[in-house]
């Protein structure tokens, strides 16, 4: 989920404060079995949810499919444990879910890059290159919807030669046009004054 | 706005054993420069000479006196590009971060960063666009935001490489609008002639030669001729 921006007040909080506290109380929850506890805490960020100013439209999808799983996890543990302790779990993960989907949506991706960039700075140490990284990264979830649709071309135009079901037909050409996109694209970087050993990212 | 020359000096590029370009030699002063030639015939080499994305294999290259192939980012950052096909330019997830990306890399702070990203989405008509995600935008915004990100750099040139070939009329249309409106030197490259029409100077090149070189109109007449024969 990319966030849409968020004029919240949680928009407001650095990026390393959300996602330290994220961590934080993701350790905690599993340390926390006492269920009037629990609820208070389902209740929080359910509270931190609603103020946080996130349109409907995006958590629909991400919602439905929540319940799905935790439905299924509800089962699957009820079966093989407790209904209690199935219950006690679902708790958990819907609300370390609740507090994540509040972290993402309020959270610009550019601030998630940065906040990326400075833990894994340590990298540098091992030859690693953090902002490199961080542009691959972020680059990775630019082009995976353009991949996608390069694939349905290909095999859409492989279908009408009769082709649609070779592997080889259809990979080939793919392959072929995403060496082109990375061409192009490795252009445009330098283009547009990307510095690539560039340390710390700019 | 004060317009950089550019220069090139006996430019020659060679590509596995081919001459894409012979020994070109032009100072280009004008404002609105189109140049326009049959497939391979060398254009798109000549526009990326110019930022420094090719460099000459014989001959030299300069923007404002800097040698493209000793000042390369420097020059980048006066001479902006703008691709045939804008997915493949658009780096970021999100249009606001794209925008924003080559002024990272100009090294600004995210309070200027921001405020020139706004400038420019403004400027442009598609603010409504700042928090799309990248590939969900038509073909047309995302020629406008490739545009918009060349704009947010502000160069005082900028290269275009056949910008209206994926383009429908309406966009095709618009975009042009909006080059018209410039402020910078545009340089464009295309098949489009009618974009033309109001250019100050436009170079044919065939047979990586520069044929012709001279107004729009009896520049597109030499072509047109040529392409017949």
């Amino acid at each position: 989920m990319i966030a849409a921006k968020n004029t919240s007040w949680l928009s407001r909080v650095p990026a390393s404060w959300k996602f330290g506290s994220l961590l934080v109380i993701s350790i905690a929850l599993y340390l926390i079995s006492s269920w009037p506890v629990l609820l208070v805490l389902l209740a929080a960020s359910i509270a931190i949810l609603a103020t946080a100013r996130v349109r409907l439209s995006q958590l629909r999808g991400p919602l439905t499919a929540l319940s799905i799983i935790l439905a299924i996890v509800f089962i699957a543990l009820g079966l093989q444990t407790s209904w209690l302790n199935a219950a006690v779990s679902v708790t958990r993960l819907f609300t370390l879910c609740l507090l994540a989907y509040s972290v993402s949506l309020t959270t610009s991706f550019n601030a998630m890059l940065d906040l990326f960039q400075r833990v894994a700075s340590p990298l540098r140490h091992l030859g690693a290159n953090p902002a490199q990284i961080a542009l691959a990264l972020s680059m990775a979830i630019r082009f995976i919807p353009e991949l996608r649709r390069v694939y349905s071309e290909v095999r859409e135009a492989q279908h009408a030669r009769g082709l649609g079901n070779n592997p080889l037909a259809v990979s080939v050409p793919l392959v072929i046009r995403a060496l082109r996109i990375a061409d192009e694209t490795a252009e445009a970087l330098d283009a547009r004054g990307y510095d690539s050993s560039s340390v710390h990212g700019k | 706005m004060n317009l950089p020359q550019i220069r090139l000096e006996n430019v020659t590029v060679t590509v596995e054993n081919r001459d894409v370009l012979k020994n070109v030699s032009l100072t280009l002063d004008e404002r609105r420069i189109g140049i326009i030639g049959a497939n391979g015939a060398g254009k798109s080499t000549l526009s990326r000479l110019i930022n420094g994305l090719v460099l000459p294999t014989q001959g030299a290259v300069y923007v404002d006196g800097l040698n493209t192939a000793k000042h390369a980012k420097k020059i980048r950052r006066d001479v902006g590009f703008v691709f045939q096909n804008p997915a493949n330019q658009i780096i970021m997830p999100l249009v606001a971060d794209d925008i924003a990306f080559g002024l990272k890399n100009m090294g600004l702070g995210a309070k200027e960063r921001d405020a020139r990203v706004q400038q420019t989405l403004a400027q442009l008509n598609i603010a409504h666009l700042a928090d799309r995600e990248s590939h969900t935008l038509s073909g047309g915004e995302q020629q406008m935001v490739a545009l918009a990100a060349v704009i947010a750099m502000q160069p005082r040139t900028i290269v275009f490489d056949e910008p209206t070939t994926m383009l429908d009329l309406r966009n095709r249309l618009g975009f042009q609008r909006e080059v018209a409106r410039l402020p910078q030197r545009a340089i464009v490259v295309t098949h489009d002639l009618e974009i033309l029409e109001d250019f100050d100077r436009v170079l044919v090149v065939t047979d990586g030669q520069v044929a012709f070189d001279g107004p729009a109109d009896p520049a597109i007449a030499h072509y047109t001729q040529w392409s017949r024969a």
